[in-house]
């Protein structure tokens, strides 16, 4: 039995080292690819902002029209400059030439020009005036000017420094997944998470099943009260085990996101799609660590409490159980170690409802959807922030794997032991 | 005591007890009535101040800007300066055309016409006589442009074109933000956002002291039957009524608890402002995050998704913090009402006795204070680093996460209970168990 049991407890151990492994990879995985779709290199990227823009400039150059009122009103106003300035040509050649030389002149333009045959060529002449404004090539001149001009006010320190910021993350990426392009490399990430999700999963199910033949030879064995004290013993390792992984590997991971955003600039349509604004992947540990580095006294003590329930209340427990099982029947029945072995199992149970309900709070956070959908608006073009991709990680299964162990631990050994367990 | 008078106390206790049950059931029933109806309003609230129809919709900002731009159109004038600069260009562009012209005509000329042209052009025409006359013509200009027909004319060209790539620039946000305009707006009567909110703001005030005033009547309800028990802790006969009331108490806080909400998370930016243009561009009260949630619509939050590890912690916590305590409270009424057969049978001792192990309504409380420290301080962390006061740009955030009525009931029911099953110990169980605890050790020595 004790053969079978240490093979099973290698398994569990094996499963277990796997799962702590694979956690690990996989967070380092999914914070790249938090990191490659930040909204840093997004929405708030100088690069992919230049795009849009040289389109809005081409565009609005290059397509600029006046229609036809607009063009209306800017002929009407040519042609008052026009007349006015014949007006004023006109009053100076009226004024009493004094010189020989200028009666000549006045003669001759009075007989030669005629003004109102001048006039009457003004609004052609606006015409031409607006057509020459508004013409193709011109406006092609204008937008390669403007492009110059843009193109120039990008070489500034500023937009280049933060532009080989972001090229040396992608390229950095890039050569540790091998790849060429964000397309690619977003692919790849999605392969390789994928391939982790299933074997995570399997190692965890491994790990519960092991848990669950151990339990199956409580059952088998419950006549043979003899076994029961080494049963008992290589439980607890089996629940060390699963105390271990449970606090070290990720538990929760927190991702909010703004899933889309659409929005036509100028003309330009601009479309913006899973921006990363906070990623995070958390084990209990990390969990006290983040809480115990806030700044509010109470966050601390919230900190304290997940440490003292999640490691050393189960720690207390565990040994205390060995304690009441192996030593004397005085220290066995100490109020303490009866304490631990019997009744402190459930107060563990309040870290894994702490994660619950921050789940149901931030990540199962629906409730703009719900409503958008209970008013038949379609959400897809509107810019949300999300945080759907929030999950719960194997290490939460494993914990609370470890918790019910634990109660049912105890449960056996008020029944197997030669105390008063009360 | 004779038995008339016994009878009569009885009833009285009764009574008494049913009157408060009554009471403690009426207020329960409104506390869940108005903190579901607070939970809709804020929703409500939530959902038509939400910041994608603020700061994220392109339509909102486009609103804005243009508002500031066409009044700046339409107030356009020209000042002196500006005009005196335009009528130097203006100058220069002139000269420069007349010396172009010259320049043209001074060509040397290949044609008899052409050379009979520039001779006539030059003992006719002098060209500083026209290059003095510049001044004035571009006096002309200046003074046709500036006039005002010519300035609204030229405005009314420019406002045109600002529709025109205000036109050009959208997003979806319009036609859903309308929608639900319509929608709250018809909900609640009103006709326009400040009505709106004058309405939402005073009805949230009177629920959340009416609620408050709820809650503390309840437990005030279960206070009175305590004291009353109390007064009668020497009437051995009285015990299993009161016991047996208690319960249901206990019973009715423990649904109130868990039907009401708990915690409310709510983030917002109160206020985003800077200005453009000599003008203020202002957010105001765009709602960043909201949840409220009691116990319930936590458990069904997560047992209603696709992903089985989120059923199995909804259902562990179904089974451990709503169903067991039920269960147990069933169970030690069984325990005293029914006969010693019954009450003797395995599972009624066991959840009576034996499942506090498993009974986790205290280790809930304290969970979920937990979270809401946590949280509260995560968020204020994460909100402060919102908070930005340079240059022009100024944003307050705003941090509304509060406990709600529900977790105070809550609490009253995990007392309640504590103090019940020390009273349960002491007065009826004590020596039930003793006894029954001395038959099994005789059972397994033997």
């Amino acid at each position: 039995m004790v053969a079978c049991l240490l093979l099973l407890l290698g398994c569990e151990g094996y499963f277990g080292y796997r799962l702590h492994v694979l956690s690990d990879q996989q967070e380092q995985i999914k914070k790249d690819y938090a990191d490659v779709n930040n909204i840093a290199f997004g929405l708030l990227s100088v690069d992919e902002w230049r795009d849009q823009i040289s389109g809005i400039i081409n565009h609005q150059v290059k397509h600029f029209t006046l229609n036809a009122k607009q063009k209306g009103e800017l002929q009407t106003e040519v042609q008052q400059i026009i007349y006015a300035l014949i007006n004023k040509a006109e009053a100076l050649l009226n004024k009493k030439p004094k010189t020989l030389g200028g009666k000549i002149k006045k003669l001759a333009i009075k007989t030669f020009v005629n003004e109102d045959s001048i006039k009457a060529k003004v609004p052609a002449l606006a015409k031409s005036i607006i057509a020459k404004i508004d013409n193709p090539e011109n406006k092609n001149k204008l937008s390669t000017l403007a492009m110059g001009k843009f193109n120039q006010a990008q070489q500034s320190q500023h937009i280049d420094s933060s532009l080989t910021a972001k090229d040396s993350v992608m390229n950095k990426m890039y050569s540790k997944y091998h790849v060429s392009s964000p397309d690619e490399l977003n692919n790849k990430l999605d392969s390789l998470l994928a391939g982790i999700r299933t074997t995570t999963y399997d190692c965890s199910f491994g790990m519960l099943g092991c848990v669950v033949i151990v339990l199956g030879f409580w059952w088998v064995l419950r006549k043979r009260v003899a076994l029961h004290g080494t049963l008992f013993i290589m439980s607890l390792l089996f629940a060390f085990i699963l105390l271990a992984v449970g606090l070290t590997a990720s538990m929760i991971e927190v991702d909010c996101r703004i899933g889309s955003l659409d929005f036509v600039l100028l003309g330009e349509h601009a479309v913006f799609k899973n921006q990363v604004l906070f990623f995070q992947s958390k084990s209990i540990l990390d969990v006290v660590e983040v809480l115990v580095k806030q700044p509010a006294v109470d966050s601390i003590l919230v900190g304290i409490m997940i440490l003292v329930f999640s490691i050393l209340f189960p720690l207390m427990k565990l040994t205390s159980t060995g304690i009441h099982l192996l030593s004397k029947r005085k220290l066995a029945e100490n109020r303490v170690i009866k304490y631990f072995a019997f009744q402190s199992g459930k107060w563990s149970m309040a870290d894994v409802i702490v994660i619950a309900i921050l789940m149901t709070y931030i990540g199962l956070n629906g409730l703009l959807d719900k409503q958008l959908a209970s008013l038949n608006i379609k959400s897809d073009t509107l810019t949300l922030i999300t945080t759907n991709n929030t999950a719960l990680q194997p290490g939460y299964i494993i914990f609370i794997s470890f918790v019910l162990f634990g109660l049912i631990l105890s449960t056996i050994l008020k029944s197997i032991t030669p105390y008063d367990s009360h | 005591m004779t038995p008339i008078k016994t009878t009569l106390l009885r009833m009285i206790l009764i009574l008494g007890l049913a009157v408060l049950l009554g009471g403690e059931a009426f207020f329960g029933y409104r506390l869940y009535k108005l903190s579901a109806e607070q939970e809709q309003i804020k929703e409500d609230y939530s959902l038509s101040n939400s910041i994608t129809f603020g700061i994220f919709s392109v339509d909102e900002w486009r609103d804005k800007i243009a508002a500031i731009i066409n009044p700046q159109i339409h107030d356009f004038t020209l000042s002196p300066e500006q005009k005196k600069a335009m009528q130097a260009q203006v100058e220069q562009a002139l000269h420069g055309l007349v010396n172009k012209a010259v320049a043209k005509i001074n060509k040397p000329q290949k044609t008899l016409g052409g050379k009979l042209k520039k001779l006539a052009f030059n003992s006719m025409v002098n060209t500083d006589d026209i290059q003095a006359q510049v001044p004035s013509f571009a006096r002309t200009i200046i003074a046709k442009v500036s006039s005002p027909v010519s300035t609204n004319r030229l405005k009314d060209i420019a406002s045109a074109k600002v529709g025109q790539l205000e036109l050009q620039t959208y997003d979806s946000t319009a036609e859903a933000n309308q929608q639900i305009t319509r929608y709250v707006y018809g909900k609640y009567h009103v006709s326009n956002a400040a009505d709106y909110d004058k309405v939402i703001n005073s009805r949230l005030a009177t629920i959340r002291t009416v609620t408050y005033n709820y809650a503390y009547a309840m437990l005030g309800c279960v206070l009175a039957a305590l004291a009353l028990w109390w007064l009668m802790r020497k009437q051995a006969h009285l015990q299993t009524i009161l016991f047996v009331m208690s319960l249901v108490y206990a019973l009715l806080l423990l649904l109130v608890g868990i039907g009401t909400a708990i915690v409310e998370v709510d983030a917002r930016i109160r206020s985003l402002n800077f200005t453009l243009l000599g003008q203020k561009v202002d957010f105001e009260n765009q709602v960043l995050f909201f949840q409220r949630k009691s116990l319930w619509g936590v458990v069904e939050t997560l047992i209603s998704q696709s992903k089985p590890d989120a059923i199995v912690v909804g259902s562990l916590i179904l089974l451990f913090v709503i169903v067991l305590p039920v269960l147990r409270m069933i169970a030690k009424g069984i325990h005293i009402v029914s006969s010693k057969k019954f009450a003797g049978s395995g599972i009624v001792r066991y959840l009576a006795f034996e499942a506090a192990k498993w009974d986790m309504a205290d280790v809930m409380v304290v969970g979920i204070l937990m979270t809401y420290i946590g949280l509260n301080g995560i968020l204020k962390s994460q909100l402060s680093s919102l908070n930005i006061h340079s240059g022009g740009l100024t944003t307050v955030t705003e941090n509304n996460s509060s406990l709600q009525p529900g977790y105070i009931i809550f609490v009253g029911y995990v007392v309640y209970t504590a103090v019940l099953s020390a009273i349960f110990k002491r007065t009826m169980g004590d020596g039930q168990i003793r006894k029954k605890q001395y038959r099994r050790a005789a059972v397994v020595t033997s």
